[in-house]
Formats: C-alpha cells, sequence, structure tokens
C-alpha cells in the first residue's frame, strides 16, 4: 500500500465530513473563478490560510505541500505579467494561491480511506442507474493501490537487471518486460478473483421491477463473464 | 469488463503511477522527459480506447483521494485545482484516442510498416494532439495568457513526447510478438 497526503486528527476539520469538505471545495473553488476582483481575491487568501493552520500540521508539512504548486503559480504568474498585464497576473496568482491554500487543507485532514468512501457513495446513483458498477470501480481502485508498489519492485527488478547488461537508462529494454509481465499478471490476478467468487451476486437489481434496469440481468450475472480465460 | 479486465486496468494504472518514480531520462537533445505520459501511452495502445482509457481514470481518481501518484510525488485535490490540471484530465481522452487508432491500424493483415506508423502516428494524435489541446486549453483559460502564446510556451515539450510516441510504438510492437494482444 502507498501512504496518503491526508492524516487521522482530531481538529474541526478532520471532524467534518468528508463529502461535506468536498462540497464546500467545490463551491469555493467555484466562487473563486467568477470573482476576478483583486481586492475580493485577496481577502480570500487569510481565510485559505487559516484552513491550513486549523489542520494542525507543523509549518514544515505545510510549507512541504505547497512548495511545488506554488513555483508553478509563480511561473503562471510569470506568465501573465510578461505576456499579458499585471492586474491579470495579480488576479490569476490570487486566485491560484487561494484555492491551493483550501485544497491543501482539506486533502491534509481527509484520510484516503474516507474519500475513497465517498468516491464508492457518489458511484451509488450511476450504479443504481446501470451506468456504472459501483462494485466491480471500488475492486479496480483497491487493486491498483495494492499493485502500485508491486509494480515499483517489478521497475527496479529490470532496471538493476539491465543495468548489469549495460542497458541503464534505456526505456525500451525496461517497458517491453515489464508490459509483458504485467500482461501475465493480469491472468492470475483474475483467476485469484474469480476463485474468490467476485463480484457476489445482486439480487436487489433484478427483483424491482420499477428500476429502469428491472427484470434484465445485470451484467455481473451474465454467465460466462467470469470465465474468459483462453 | 471481465475480472481480467479489471485487473489489466488497475496495473496499467499502476504502471503509469510506478513510471513516475523512474527518474527522468534525459534524451540526446537536452529535453528531460519523465515517463509518466509513456505509461498513458502504452495504456492506450496495449489495451485498446476503452480500458486505456479507463486506466487513467483510475490515476486521476488515486489523485483525487489524497495519494501521491503522480510524478514528485504530487497528489490531492492541489492538483485539481493546479493551472496544470488539464493535463492531468487530458490523459483520458488522449488514451482513448491512441487505443482508437491502433486498434484500426496494429492488425495482423497489415504489413510491419504499416502496423508501426499507425501506431506512432496513435501515440501522436492521442498523446501530443489531444493531451496538449486540452492542456492547453485549462491553461490558457485558467491564465488568460491566451491560446496561441499557451501553445508556443508548450511546444519546447513536443520532441521530448514525439520521442516518447516512437518508443510507446516500439515497445507495443514488440510487446505484440510475446503476447497475443486483445484490445
Amino acid at each position: 500500500m502507498i501512504d496518503g497526503i491526508g492524516e487521522t486528527g482530531t481538529t474541526l476539520l478532520h471532524r467534518l465530513p468528508a463529502g461535506g469538505k468536498l462540497a464546500g471545495l467545490a463551491i469555493v473553488a467555484t466562487l473563486l473563478f467568477f470573482v476576478s476582483n483583486p481586492a475580493l481575491l485577496a481577502a480570500a487568501l487569510p481565510f485559505g490560510a487559516a484552513a491550513m493552520l486549523a489542520t494542525g500540521r507543523p509549518p514544515a508539512v505545510l510549507l512541504h505541500q505547497i512548495a511545488v504548486p506554488a513555483i508553478t503559480i509563480a511561473l503562471v504568474g510569470l506568465a501573465d505579467l510578461l505576456l499579458v498585464d499585471a492586474e491579470t497576473a495579480l488576479v490569476v496568482v490570487l486566485r491560484l494561491a487561494a484555492l491551493l491554500a483550501f485544497a491543501v487543507a482539506v486533502t491534509l485532514t481527509t484520510t484516503s480511506a474516507e474519500l475513497a468512501d465517498t468516491f464508492e457513495r457518489a458511484l451509488a446513483p450511476f450504479d443504481r442507474a446501470g451506468l456504472v458498477d459501483a462494485p466491480r470501480a471500488a475492486l479496480t481502485l483497491t487493486l491498483a493501490i495494492r499493485f502500485v508498489p508491486l509494480v515499483g519492485q517489478e521497475i527496479a527488478a529490470i532496471r538493476e537487471a539491465q543495468a548489469v547488461r549495460g542497458l541503464a537508462a534505456n526505456p525500451v529494454a525496461l517497458a517491453v518486460p515489464l508490459i509483458v509481465r504485467i500482461l501475465v499478471r493480469a491472468e492470475r490476478v483474475a483467476e485469484a478473483i474469480d476463485a474468490r467468487g467476485f463480484p457476489p451476486p445482486r439480487p436487489d437489481r433484478s427483483r424491482s421491477p420499477t428500476s429502469p434496469m428491472g427484470g434484465a440481468p445485470s451484467p455481473s450475472q451474465m454467465p460466462g463473464d467470469l470465465h474468459d480465460h483462453p | 469488463m471481465t475480472t481480467r479486465d479489471i485487473g489489466l486496468v488497475a496495473l496499467f494504472a499502476a504502471v503509469i503511477v510506478a513510471l513516475g518514480t523512474v527518474p527522468a531520462l534525459p534524451l540526446a537533445f537536452g529535453v528531460p522527459i519523465t515517463l509518466q505520459s509513456l505509461g498513458v501511452m502504452l495504456a492506450g495502445l496495449i489495451l485498446g480506447a476503452k480500458r486505456g482509457a479507463l486506466a487513467p481514470i483510475v490515476v486521476i481518481v488515486l489523485v483525487g483521494i489524497g495519494l501521491p501518484v503522480l510524478a514528485g510525488g504530487r497528489g490531492g485535490l492541489p492538483v485539481y485545482a493546479g493551472p496544470t490540471a488539464g493535463f492531468l484530465f487530458g490523459w483520458v481522452p488522449s488514451a482513448f484516442v491512441a487505443g482508437w487508432i491502433a486498434e484500426r491500424f496494429d492488425r495482423p493483415e497489415n504489413t510491419a510498416a504499416v502496423r508501426f506508423v499507425g501506431l506512432v502516428a496513435a501515440a501522436v494524435l492521442g498523446v501530443v494532439v489531444v493531451l496538449y489541446a486540452c492542456g492547453i486549453g485549462w491553461l490558457a483559460l485558467v491564465t488568460g495568457i491566451g491560446f496561441s502564446k499557451a501553445f508556443f510556451g508548450s511546444l519546447a515539450f513536443v520532441p521530448g513526447d514525439v520521442a516518447k510516441a516512437v518508443i510507446a510504438a516500439i515497445v507495443t510492437r514488440k510487446v505484440g510478438d510475446a503476447w497475443a494482444l486483445r484490445r
């Protein structure tokens, strides 16, 4: 597993529900994009800074979080200053800086697990409408998180082997064996998931005749769907 | 979506993430490249349009839930709010376009030259044209710089991405020789 940026804590920001924080961030972001008065945008900045301080994380962590985005914002501001005019540069820099502060505050105070749960809940309406298969989407996400360190290890092993053969820093020599190993592994992963009977049957969907999907077998119940091996 | 497709999408999402941790390789003409967009190209070329577009969607969700999965350990909602977010969200249509073109040219009945040129064209159209259109469009919108100026500012990265497109095409053909690709 890889560690998320957000951590658990006891501050007010930590205790707010993740969905509420995301909705609040979306509203703030929308407002910031429609405001183009430098004075108003400058007024938003202290609130953003206060939100960052309210995360209770040490200043070094906060600085680390904003360092790289701040450079990007500074470059964008410089481009605006040189290519457009000073007022546009000021508006763009203030707007992006305020947005960065609020987004960092939410990210630092919400764990990846909370956000993943919120993501799953947000998918539920689409799942009911038959547009997205939420259990499969959640499984894909979980598998991807698990596979990141695994693929990292494979890359390290391949690079080491290629370096011994004098092929260091050759992207083709890295990618070809990596992708072949990935394709082989996908077969094994599929066998392991099928052996565990995923996805679980979903009687709720076929039982409700009023739903638009009513009566039709859900994709997860199609015979042959789970057996796609060569 | 079979369970094998779920595994492939998750694995290619992990490949895109893991390639971001590989140190940038300096090219002959001095443009440094990170391999993360190579992962996006490979997802499209190897998995085809639909599954190829799903892999970067998974990465974008991982970014959103606060995991440091982008090159340089970036992640979290600040990325969505940043001026270069178009280059992240643009991965989805670019992998789709690359996969769609690859599905049509990289077929056994075509000659080796047609297949290779088709794959290079798929990667260039997908990642250079579509991705840059999304990235530059967003940058121009956020900064008010204007489309043409944002466009010329991004031209410096084109040589590196064209080189990556050629690499992606070579890799796809070599992988295709070792493993029957079903897009």
